[in-house]
């Protein structure tokens, strides 16, 4: 009797309780990263791994769906997507109520519920000269007052955190208003980013390090919340028991989506109740951990594929196991450029861009897909990559390889070859293109292609090897002559791909030093436009002048191949969400088993 | 001995402050600008500048050669350039995961190459002993990482007897289970060359005369051999000993890396790759403090085994 009482009470609580936690803990996902995280604090960190975690850990105001392609931005804890007015100059957002930091010694016995003025707080925070954050830019220079706000605490060595400002107004416990000094319709896009994430100001005082930066102690309010941490080696996240919580109910016309929508639709999420990551650096143990089921997810990475994948699909004997394969191609571009800045290769007149083009034509992208990126690459043709608002699958770009019209291009220009077999430049000087990478086996394939190619044209070439501190100094210096480099989106909007050849971005991502008059009039005039095809056109036009003065030569797009074992169900790799735990669950033992330890076929 | 070891102590001084140097002028010639990297993917030459001048490599370079022998003296290296975390904890925190493998895997590795060395010296010239040293021979000139590949791969993934990778929370399943095929890969490596060198040692003292007399007084072979053999053979046998011992603190870096073991050499690592200075410079120094201290014990210990070493 005495039982029955308590189990009808317990379900009793459960039913009033407003935050019924869905998630089982011992529905355990295990992921593995190839690379180190360095803290979580949404303000202090720069990589990837440490985002992903962010990211489960603290929210934003918007999120993206989790099935629509290109990516679409929805509500996470604002009520809805933002009131945009004023030309694109005032976002206005409301704040959901009842949404609470997990529990905390800093917060006392109280609950402590997420407001408009955390948001507030947390934007300060990432042009607050002492915590040095690597994401000032996004707010910097945008905001009305924050600037300013900014230089004085450069003079004062304190930022004023309790000052008002016109940029940012809270002006009830849930509204958060941002006042931007220009148009820009990009600032959705920024608020679902995770440096954004709201943190709460009596946690940040109580734990920062003398940077201004909680690094170890994320108190956020997010589906999970950090259980263990081992720095550079484990991180273990378990469902954060006072999480809203969500029914899973996307859409998509995608038929390759419809299983896993069967599968998933109407489930109460999070299912997954705790969250196991490994650092692995190494290829092999990667792999075999995979494929021994110590890893339900593992992001297969480029030298990793020719042993999983036959022409972009699992070879049979890991098809047989059950597991699964979720590939896309990544927002992201990657290209080579000339620094418009230099001597040789830089400025505007005809045989300076002779030689640039007939340098992009010399270049075999193929040859690159299959040597260096193991097919696991396709051919850019547009400075906008698939899944990003902008991108045209229908163009094709001009720039091919061809060596001959290549030559006759320089043939024509006045670059003619000399005694030694090199070509000279126009005046009849000798010249060397110094093209600069990194001392790793990805820098010294691409120096082996890029060699080939100018060879085939009659240029002398050398490598200038550096580090890659040195290397990005150089760059932002304009000191370098020509280096390939790549940018995976903030957010998927095209601006943030298009803004790298912007005159005045020079120093910081123009890594060409490009200052191309007619770009940069066309680049500001879609910054005035809201996505779509008037914008789309001014793109195109950009496109045109890339391909006419040959600043860059467009490389590839490269494919994330994320293996997913068989106990996994409702996983879909997003392009710009870093991590899907929310939104998957563990089949229930018998369904999609994993595969048991020990001997499964060779990995080779 | 008491003068003798101020002395040896008193003579770290210079040692110590050529590593000091030498560390700082490799690490500002190849290490590179680190506020380049911490300012993010879009930063001004402002941003770039307020970060050199809260890490300090603003100042000129006999000021931060300043601070560096302040942090040696206070024993406080501040904290990391990329994570913040603070650099005594780093230590303290991945020591224990390194010595988890090495101070086993030096245990048995010594005593396993003594007890082999002194057989195989003993029935020298024999096939029993040809055969040994080939193997050996062969086993030494296959690198590490062919062992770490081959082993893992049949061993943890095929055979499925240990793991595949990874460190737990207890001592003893680490040690037992997340610690073993690291430190089963380390004594292959490591038993090889130990065998080889301290077979040649056991052999020099093995033909001396007192070696004969003590057979002629009808001295048993173990004793010989273990007592009498052994304890000539041992200082050369500590010197190599001693000469690894700062590896410790190194941990092993491969293995460490493969088996995903949150050790100090895997830290290395990932200082070297982030330019991470403090790290850097704090286990640069303690390494040299500890190879420098060991000398120094790896000395007293000759005296101890052979009272006829006089310590000058």
């Amino acid at each position: 009797m005495r039982g029955w009482i308590a189990i009808v009470f317990s379900a009793a609580l459960v039913c009033v309780s407003p935050h019924a936690p869905a998630a089982d803990m011992t529905k355990v996902v295990r992921q593995v990263f190839p690379a180190a995280e360095t803290g979580f604090d949404p303000a202090g960190v720069q990589d990837l791994y440490s985002a992903t975690i962010e990211q489960a850990l603290f929210e934003t105001l918007l999120t993206y769906d989790y099935l629509a392609r290109p990516s679409k931005l929805v509500p996470l804890t604002a009520e809805s997507l933002p009131a945009i007015t004023d030309n694109g100059k005032t976002y206005t957002l409301h704040v959901k109520k009842g949404i609470y930091f997990i529990d905390d010694p800093v917060f006392k016995v109280r609950k402590r519920e997420l407001t408009a003025a955390d948001y507030a707080y947390s934007l300060k925070r990432l042009i607050d000269p002492k915590i040095r954050s690597p994401w000032a830019w996004l707010v910097e220079g945008k905001i009305v007052g924050l600037d300013e706000l900014a230089g004085q605490a450069k003079k004062t060595g304190k930022f004023d955190y309790d000052a008002k400002i016109p940029g940012l107004e809270t002006p009830d416990r849930y509204t958060l208003v941002i006042r931007l000094k220009d148009t820009d319709y990009n600032l959705s896009y920024i608020l679902a980013h995770e440096p954004t994430s709201a943190v709460a100001r009596e946690v940040i005082e109580a734990y920062a390090d003398t940077a201004g930066r909680a690094m170890a102690n994320p108190v956020g309010t997010g589906a999970y919340r950090l259980q263990q941490w081992v720095r550079s080696s484990r991180v273990v996240l378990e469902a954060n028991p006072g999480y809203r919580g969500f029914t899973w109910d996307f859409t998509s016309s995608d038929p390759a989506d419809q299983k896993l929508i069967a599968e998933m639709k109407g489930k109460k999420m999070p299912q997954v109740g705790r969250v196991e990551v490994s650092i692995i650096e190494e290829d092999q143990a990667r792999l075999l951990a995979f494929q021994s089921g110590e890893l339900d997810l593992m992001d297969l990475g480029g030298p990793l594929a020719p042993n999983v994948l036959d022409a972009g699909k699992l070879k049979p004997e890991f098809a047989k196991k059950g597991i699964k394969l979720s590939r896309i191609i990544d927002p992201a571009i990657i290209y080579h450029y000339w620094n418009l800045q230099d001597p040789i290769v830089g400025g505007m007149s005809k045989d300076k861009i002779a030689l640039r083009r007939a340098m992009a034509m010399a270049y075999n992208v193929d040859e690159e897909v299959k040597v260096v990126r193991n097919d696991q690459a396709i051919e850019a043709q547009y400075p906008i990559p698939p899944g990003v608002v902008g991108y045209d699958a229908s163009y094709r770009s001009p720039v091919e390889h061809d060596v001959a019209t290549a030559n006759k291009l320089l043939d024509a220009f006045g670059y003619k070859k000399g005694a030694d077999g090199w070509r000279n430049l126009p005046d009849g000087k000798p010249f060397t293109i110094r093209y600069a990478s990194r001392p790793d086996s990805l820098g010294r394939q691409q120096d082996e292609l890029w060699k080939k190619a100018l060879d085939s044209i009659g240029i002398r070439m050398e490598v200038q090897k550096d580090k890659f501190p040195e290397l990005l100094k150089l760059e932002r210096q304009c000191k370098l002559m020509m280096r390939t480099a790549s940018w995976i989106a903030d957010w998927p909007d095209a601006e943030n791909f298009m803004q790298l050849l912007y005159g005045p971005n020079t120093g910081q991502n123009n890594n060409a030093c490009a200052r191309i008059p007619e770009y940069d009039k066309l680049y500001e005039q879609s910054l005035r436009i809201p996505p779509g095809p008037a914008r789309d056109k001014l793109y195109h036009e950009m496109t045109k002048i890339i391909e006419a003065y040959a600043p860059w030569r467009l490389d590839v797009l490269t494919y994330r191949n994320m293996l997913v074992s068989p106990r996994v169900e409702g996983y879909r790799k997003h392009p710009i969400l870093h991590n899907e735990w929310a939104y998957i669950d563990i089949a229930p033992k018998g369904r999609g088993a994993a595969p048991a330890t020990g001997s499964r076929g060779t990995p080779d | 001995m008491t003068a003798y070891i101020v002395r040896r102590l008193w003579q770290m001084i210079p040692t110590m402050l050529g590593v000091v140097v030498l560390v700082f002028v490799l690490f500002n010639w190849v290490g590179g600008d680190p506020a380049y990297v911490l300012a993010g993917k879009i930063s001004n030459q402002e941003q770039i500048d307020n970060i050199r001048r809260q890490l300090g490599v603003d100042q000129p370079y006999y000021v931060q050669l300043g601070i560096f022998l302040k942090q040696i003296v206070t024993a406080d290296f501040g904290a990391s350039w990329s994570t913040n975390e603070r650099v005594s904890h780093i230590l303290l925190t991945r020591l224990g995961p390194s010595l988890t493998v090495l101070v086993p895997l030096t245990i048995l590795s010594t005593l396993i190459s003594i007890g082999l060395a002194l057989a195989v010296a003993y029935v020298r010239g024999s096939l029993t002993d040809r055969l040994v040293m080939i193997v050996c021979t062969v086993g030494l000139s296959i690198s590490i990482l062919v062992y770490i590949i081959v082993f893992q791969y049949v061993f943890a993934y095929k055979l499925g007897w240990f793991p595949v990778q990874g460190w737990g929370d207890g001592f003893a399943q680490n040690l037992f289970v997340y610690a073993s095929l690291p430190i089963l890969i380390g004594l292959v490596v490591s038993i090889a060359p130990d065998l080889r060198l301290y077979r040649t040692f056991v052999l020099d003292e093995i033909n001396q005369d007192y070696v004969r007399t003590a057979r002629a007084k009808g001295l048993s072979e173990n004793r010989i051999m273990w007592i009498h053999v052994l304890r000539n053979a041992s200082i050369p046998i500590i010197t190599n000993l001693m000469a690894g011992l700062p590896g410790l603190l190194l941990g092993s870096f491969l293995i460490e890396r493969f088996f995903s073991i949150p050790g100090i050499g895997r830290e290395v690592i990932l200082a070297v790759e982030r330019s991470d200075f403090p790290v850097i410079k704090a286990i640069t120094v303690y390494v040299a403090f500890a190879t420098i201290l060991t000398n120094l014990l790896a000395d007293l210990t000759y005296k101890a085994v052979d009272p006829r070493v006089q310590l000058k």
